[in-house]
């Protein structure tokens, strides 16, 4: 009885699928390589805290009184510490957690507006659709890094109003593919009976629209979170971020304002790969589930 | 459907589009919390000065005929004074943009031909290692922050072999100099300007990289490519033929990356406190200087729509299977 349920479980389609998707997912030895460097940074988002050494604001001195600055690697501080006598290190493993998830729920808010826009306008079309492809149009009018310096500097800065921000202005590309493609999925012919036999609209999009749009969804995830990392870090190195927590890119900031790129590499340079290397790993897997799913995308960005 | 009315249809809604895009600028600046009277007001200034400074502007009047003076001013080109400088806000934004013009324009130029010959280079190998590693670099590239690529730069180039300047456009002593475009036949500029081009070239590069390698090996494996390999055409010449083909798709997202690129490059300046628009944009943003940043953002708004435009306009010209009737 419980063996039979448990079985009933196990062998759900969506389970299958997920299965035998996800064996496809990691027959590619560089799409493996991407996703356990992601697991890497997201274990350093939940756990980077636990595991520092020290609190990132801790300011060290040496023993005559000075503060300890600009001291190189060691074992005490295994990346060294900034011009303040911070340890580098720990701020580094703290910073992970701001910058990571800024960037994941930005990337699901801007998928989500444009799954929203896309799916509205391919699936209704007619009026709808030109006004919503209209508003997108629009869109495309307003360039990106200023409207988001502008808002940031007239609405206040903080997590939240990044993440609003850049949600309200990177929708416009993923409303546009999501529509083209909502345009050939409403032709095929499961879609076509489904409608003929009655069924709803709503349940039209959640049970076949939907469920076909997803390898795109998960790539313009991928796409939007990796986005908006190096959006909001770009936003924090010039001061429009909340200057209390020590994300990547107010590190990157810190250390570009302190003049010591050169020759304090190991601040300096740790946090702009630490981003850079965080965006590869997550556009790459958003490639590696485009490329399971078979859907093609050629361009990628706002 | 005529080609000649899909071209003036297509032109009667770009006007109409700038238009929306300035009414848009118009009311949501009015709209934004922190006016520049209420700056004024931070700043120490008293209540009676500050109704002083709104009447002088007319920002007493009724928003809509402040509206119509304003649409009537910038038709006219009349973008008004700045607050911070008391200059005519078009003698501000002129050489900052012509700064940043010629940053970005010969910039994204170099990227996407030094790109597409990298990615061609890579396409026509396949399988070979230089294919399998070569292709990583630009993948980086692509995931880095551009302020990154310029603190690298800077790092290397500046700080540690001090070759070049790490900022600004010019000396201090030619920049007072050459108030004009001038500057730009001086050697201090060029001095000066290869760090941030370099920069440029190398943010855009990844792009056209990508494409055109996925595009040569398609079009490699096509009938006639075959067949001119089994004819024994020489390798250059069969690479000149394939070229043609495979830059297709390259060559149609130049337009569209030039059109963004000018508002694209804000990092970048700031990095190298390149005196262009992105940082006018943020002295202006801090001073609250509204009139600047209205202006700005209306002529980089223009300049994207009248980009498309003139972007659909050459892909009906180059691929004549695009389907008018489908607009």
């Amino acid at each position: 009885m419980l063996l039979n349920s448990v079985s009933k479980i196990t062998d759900h389609y969506l389970l299958r699928n997920l299965r035998s998707s996800l064996r496809l997912y990691l027959s590619d030895r560089l799409t493996v390589a991407f996703l356990l460097g992601f697991l890497f940074v997201l274990f350093l988002a939940l756990f980077g805290p636990y595991i520092a050494p020290y609190q990132p604001d801790k300011i060290f001195f040496v023993e005559g009184g000075g503060v300890l600055e600009l001291q190189p690697p060691s074992l005490a501080h295994p990346l060294g510490t900034t011009s303040r006598g911070q340890d580098v290190f720990s701020r580094l493993l703290y910073g992970a957690r701001p910058t990571l998830f800024t960037g994941l729920l930005g990337g699901a808010l801007v998928v989500t507006i444009g799954v929203l826009i896309g799916v509205t306008a391919g699936y209704f079309g007619g009026r709808v659709d030109d006004i919503l492809m209209r508003v997108t149009d629009f869109a495309f009018g307003i360039p990106l890094i200023p409207t988001a310096i502008v808002l940031a500097a007239y609405f206040g800065v903080g997590t939240w109003t990044t993440i609003l921000i850049i949600g309200c202005l990177l929708w416009r590309n993923n409303a546009r593919v999501f529509r083209s493609q909502v345009l050939q999925i409403r032709e095929r012919e499961h879609v076509r009976a489904a409608q003929m036999l009655g069924a709803s609209d709503r349940y039209i999009i959640t049970r076949h629209i939907l469920p076909n749009l997803g390898g795109m969804i998960v790539l313009f995830f991928s796409l939007g979170t990796g986005l908006t990392i190096i959006i909001s870090a770009s936003l924090a190195f010039i001061g429009f971020a909340d200057l209390g927590i020590p994300s990547w890119g107010l590190m990157l900031r810190n250390a570009y304002n302190s003049g010591y790129i050169a020759s304090a590499w190991w601040w300096s340079l740790t946090s702009g790969f630490a981003i850079s290397l965080t965006v590869l790993c997550i556009f790459m897997l958003g490639r590696g589930y485009e490329r399971v799913h078979e859907t093609n995308v050629s361009e990628f960005g706002g | 459907m005529s080609r000649l009315y899909y071209y003036a249809r297509r032109m009667v809604v770009s006007i109409l589009l700038i238009f929306a895009i300035a009414t848009f600028l118009f009311f949501s600046f009015r709209l934004m919390p922190g006016d520049y009277a209420t700056l004024l007001l931070q700043q120490g200034a008293s209540a009676e000065q500050v109704e002083a400074v709104r009447e002088a502007w007319g920002l007493d009047e009724p928003l809509y005929i402040q509206y119509f003076t304003w649409m009537g001013n910038m038709m006219t080109g009349n973008a008004g004074m700045s607050r911070q400088f008391s200059k005519p806000v078009v003698d501000v934004v002129a050489p900052a943009l012509r700064n940043s013009m010629i940053l970005a324009l010969p910039g994204v130029l170099a990227a996407f031909v030094i790109g597409s010959l990298y990615g061609a280079l890579l396409g026509s190998n396949p399988g070979s290692t230089l294919e399998k590693y070569g292709i990583i670099p630009p993948n980086i590239v692509g995931t880095t922050p551009d302020f990154f690529i310029g603190i690298l730069l800077i790092a290397i180039f500046s700080m540690s072999l001090n070759l070049f300047p790490s900022g600004s456009i010019a000396s201090i002593e030619v920049v007072t100099n050459n108030p004009g475009w001038e500057i730009y036949l001086t050697e201090s500029f060029w001095y000066h300007y290869t760090l941030p081009f370099l920069t440029v070239v190398i943010k855009y590069m990844y792009y056209p990289t990508l494409v055109m390698r996925g595009s040569v090996v398609e079009v490699r494996n096509q009938e006639f490519a075959v067949y001119q390999r089994l004819l024994g055409l020489g390798k250059w010449t069969r690479f000149r033929h394939i070229m043609k083909h495979a830059s297709l798709p390259v060559i149609t997202v130049l337009p569209a990356v030039t059109a963004t690129s000018i508002s694209g490059l804000v990092l970048i300046e700031i990095v190298f406190n390149w005196p262009g628009i992105g940082q006018l944009l943020l002295t202006s943003v801090f001073a609250r200087d509204t009139p600047v940043i209205q202006f700005m953002f209306l002529l980089i708004a223009i300049w994207i729509v009248v980009g498309n435009f003139l972007v659909d306009i050459f892909y009906t010209i180059i691929d004549p299977r695009i389907t008018i009737e489908g607009e």
